[in-house]
């Protein structure tokens, strides 16, 4: 199947890597890392990477779907189309996306909210598994997501295009790429080279198909039309482009991205409500009716990197805007009247970002690395729904680092940071007014707030290679500055149907962390052990009470101790030249110390999974077939309003063929996912809660040319 | 199916440092879970359905009371309730509606599900001028694990007549929340 380049990413990345042995080579690889590749660069951090080939001989339809073929890393669909990622289990606002050095800035915290990058304009991935605040700073708890599109052509003019089909939702989609450089002379004579590269991608999809006629929810038996999950529909168009500059020492470049998605939410129950409506949800099955949501992302990003002698210094800045927009029909609820239109929330989302990096090789063996990273986010909303107050929020981050190579084998490092976030939170009064007592009166939600938060962290780490050994390890604490939704909430939250209350007094989510990564191998055998345990001791936590507020269920955010455990391992046996077995797996633990929940886990916990594959190639590896199995555990440790989500197991074909020809090469790459049409819930999907499988039979085909 | 299992199977057995590892880190975890209570509640409270009232297709008149009964019980401790009558005049029979009174037939329609059908506010397409609109919550005493209710409610004078639907909210102090919904109707009352 698909996830299985995926997984020969992993095999590629748990083969030794080169350590460079000379200074000068080792200040070439720190300019590199800037610019194009192995982005992670603390050297005891836990990271798995994925090349551009192997993404582009995938087919999945979002880009986090594709990375969950990665122990650690899970995916959170929102239907068959959009997906959000989580490392270790943490997702949301604790898993930093950093694309092209710059964080994503959407609107992360919304369990329904996919993640808006095309996955064809990406070169290279990164996963750091562990927290990495250090150099991340807030959010980077559960891990960080290092989303390169900085490869530079390293060719005259050339391209690629694919078209790619799925059977399960029709999908139908095509990227195309066009990139060349060309050698230009400056004024002085010195030489440089100027490059540009054009991606587009478009992909269409229809409602998903489920191996069921019918599902249960709340009692309720909701039919499904041809088996089918009415109004799931989805579209995305993504564009982007990337001019640089290279001459001697410097690099520049600048990119623009855009990314528009548009997709439907499953009809009859919409977060936990059951839905009537007069639509004629079934007359087609690739419309999008209501309720649906649209995004718009634009990120334009100037890089700029310089390195002379032993210094190097980068420079990233970025503006983003995210545009978000949820419609639904408009229904009176409470004192609500029926709102004039179907524009439920719609969060607009500037935030400028910059970042400046410099680095020092002080002797051979001692590297310094400084930091400073500023945010400004600015956030609008409008619609009839009230969920997060308007606010703007003013972030800087220092820090400082030191890295140490103790004997040729042993690297040490370790660093400190600061950061401080203030957070200024407008007021939010209801659009209609509430009787109370003998008057009426527009409630004030959400309370004007100025908060300001300062976090201090720290981490240490080794790497240590041995023979065929590679011990990586790390201690350090993670922080994540409280984002305003949690502080200023104070509404009906009509996706899932509960009355949500944010917290004002919610003090910054501190993270203690120790994880370890143990790699051992040769050519025939590789085993990675990387198991990490995690204490939190003011994890904010989104707890439902047994109140009512405004008729709905009270939802408050409290702060409790949590300590997280688990860990992945991967089993790769090459038995014989043209054959590979891997097996993967992952477990994770967590548990509410302290509060109202104490004894309770925390909500969207991924249960255990195993993931053995055998995968045969041929030609240089030019053709591949493979056969996967996911094997996924039983979740009942759950939290209200989760249900416990019985075990399963799906089988996974996939094929690939790479012909050259002449000026071009064809790739081919056939996948069948759950052959067997197995009916299984997903723990952490967005549609687990009202009771709707995961998708059927898929069938998946994948033409590309490169030229 | 077979060959599959036993690649399954292989693959499980190849991997001994996989279930090794495993093995230590539940160890860890069967230390941390031993030491805590075992007491966490993970079901959601029960209504009980025999005795409930108002029933479906209840007929009540302005200015009348509604009385409300019912059981509940919770394995750890019940939490509290909410009642909310709202309109269903547009009779929302599309796709999941459960019951449709229709007072000429004097049944209820063939529809798949008799309770719960639906947190159904949002389907009212639009607040009707004149229909009653109830909600309140009630708090139930702490530590209690079953509870009968008994609540009165007035029906107003000078609401719409029509079909309403009837709906109860119950959590348990854990945070779980069951639901129930009932198909009433409303007339006028004429001396």
């Amino acid at each position: 199947m698909y996830l299985l380049s995926i997984l020969s990413a992993v095999l590629l990345s748990v083969k030794v890597p080169v350590e460079p042995d000379t200074t000068d080579l080792r200040i070439e690889e720190v300019t590199v890392t800037a610019v194009h590749r192995h982005q992670n660069p603390v050297a005891s951090l836990n990271s798995v990477a994925v090349e551009a080939e192997q993404l582009n001989g995938q087919i999945p339809s979002s880009l986090s779907k594709g990375l969950s073929s990665i122990a650690g890393v899970q995916a959170s669909s929102i239907g068959s189309g959009q997906s959000r990622p989580a490392i270790r289990g943490m997702g949301f606002n604790r898993l930093a996306v950093i694309h092209d050095g710059i964080r994503h800035e959407g609107q992360q915290w919304g369990d329904d909210h996919g993640l808006e990058i095309d996955r064809f304009a990406i070169d290279h991935i990164e996963i750091i598994k562990g927290p990495a605040a250090l150099m991340y700073g807030s959010d980077a708890v559960g891990g960080v997501l290092l989303l390169s599109s900085a490869n530079r052509p390293h060719r005259h003019a050339g391209g690629s295009a694919c078209v790619f089909l799925q059977s399960n939702n029709l999908l139908w989609g095509v990227s195309a790429k066009i990139e060349g450089e060309k050698e230009v002379v400056s004024r002085n004579a010195k030489g440089g080279i100027l490059y540009w590269r054009l991606n587009a991608t478009y992909q269409d999809y229809a409602d998903f198909s489920v191996p069921a006629d019918s599902f249960e929810y709340y009692s309720y038996r909701i039919p499904l039309y041809k088996r089918t999950l009415r109004n799931t529909a989805g579209r995305e168009a993504d564009g982007s482009l990337m001019l640089g500059y290279t001459s001697g020492n410097w690099h520049t470049s600048l990119r623009v991205y855009e990314t528009w998605a548009k997709s439907g939410f499953f009809a009859n129950a919409h977060g936990l409500e059951v839905r009537l409506s007069q639509i004629d949800y079934d007359r087609s099955r690739r419309d999008i009716d209501l309720p649906h949501q649209s995004v718009n992302h634009l990120k334009v990003l100037c890089h700029t990197a310089y390195s002379r002698h032993h210094w190097g210094i980068e420079v990233n800045a970025a503006w983003q805007h995210n545009l978000r927009r949820e419609d639904s029909e408009p229904v009176s609820h409470g004192y609500m009247p029926t709102p004039p239109d179907s524009r439920e929330r719609q969060f607009g989302k500037h935030t400028a970002t910059l970042n400046a990096a410099a680095k020092w090789l002080v002797t051979p063996r001692h590297t310094l690395r400084w930091g400073l990273q500023g945010e400004v986010q600015h956030n609008r909303r409008s619609g009839w729904g009230f969920i997060i107050p308007d606010f703007e929020q003013y972030g800087v981050g220092l820090y400082a680092g030191e890295e140490w190579r103790a004997t040729r084998g042993l690297t040490l490092n370790a660093g400190i940071r600061y950061d401080f976030t203030h957070t200024d939170i407008h007021d939010y009064r209801d659009w209609y007014p509430t009787p109370v007592g003998d008057s009426a009166v527009h409630k004030l939600r959400s309370a004007s707030l100025a908060r300001d938060f300062h976090s201090f962290t720290w981490s240490a780490g080794l790497r240590y290679r041995h023979e065929g050994w590679l011990l990586r390890a790390n201690i350090g604490k993670a922080f994540r500055t409280p984002i305003p939704k949690e502080l200023g909430a104070d509404g009906i939250n009509y996706h899932i149907f509960r009355y949500e209350a944010g917290n004002a007094d919610l003090k910054p989510e501190n993270t203690y962390q120790a994880d370890l990564s143990a790699e051992w191998g040769n050519e025939y055998v590789r085993v990675q052990i990387d198991p990490f345990a995690g204490y939190s001791p003011n994890y904010i936590y989104l707890n439902p009470t047994a109140a009512y507020s405004e008729g709905l269920q009270l939802y408050r955010y409290t702060q409790a101790q949590v300590i997280r455990a688990g860990g992945e391992a991967v089993l790769t046996v090459r038995p014989w030249r043209h054959m590979d077995i891997q097996v993967q797996g992952e477990y994770l633990f967590a548990r509410q110390l302290s509060g109202d929940k104490k004894g309770y886990g925390l909500p969207f916990s991924p249960p255990w999974r195993i993931m053995p594959e055998v995968k045969f190639h041929w030609l240089k590896e030019s053709g591949f077939a493979a056969l996967n199995v996911r094997i996924c555990g039983a979740q009942r440790d759950i939290v209200p309003p989760e249900k416990p989500t019985p075990g399963w197991w799906t089988l996974n074909l996939s094929a690939g063929q790479r012909v050259e020809l002449q000026d071009c090469a064809l790739n081919f790459t056939l996948a069948a996912d759950n052959i067997l049409n197995t009916k299984y819930y997903d723990h952490t999907s967005y549609y687990r809660l009202i009771d709707i499988p995961e998708q059927g039979w898929n069938m998946s085909v994948r033409i590309g040319v490169e030229f | 199916m077979q060959i599959m299992r036993s690649i399954i199977n292989r693959a499980l057995a190849a991997n001994k440092n996989n279930v090794f590892f495993a093995l230590s880190i539940c160890a860890v975890i069967a230390g941390v879970a031993a030491c805590e209570s075992k007491s966490r509640d993970t079901t959601p409270p029960v209504i009980d359905e025999g005795s409930f009232l108002p029933a479906d297709c209840d007929i009540y008149y302005t200015g009348d009371t509604m009385q409300v009964h019912f059981v509940c019980s919770d394995d750890t401790e019940l939490g509290s309730f909410n009642i909310e009558i709202h309109n269903n005049f547009d009779h929302h029979t599309h796709g999941t509606s459960a019951v449709d009174c229709d007072e000429e037939e004097g049944g209820e329609h063939e529809h798949d599900e008799e309770e719960h059908h639906g947190e159904d506010e949002s389907h009212d397409h639009g607040m009707v001028e004149g229909a009653w609109v109830f909600s309140r919550d009630y708090a139930i005493a702490r530590g209690k694990t079953s509870d009968t209710i008994d609540v009165a409610i007035p029906v107003p004078t000078g609401v719409s007549e029509g079909d309403y639907h009837f709906m109860l909210r119950l959590t348990d102090r854990a945070g779980w929340q069951s639901i129930k919904a009932v198909a009433v109707h409303l007339r006028d009352f004429v001396e």
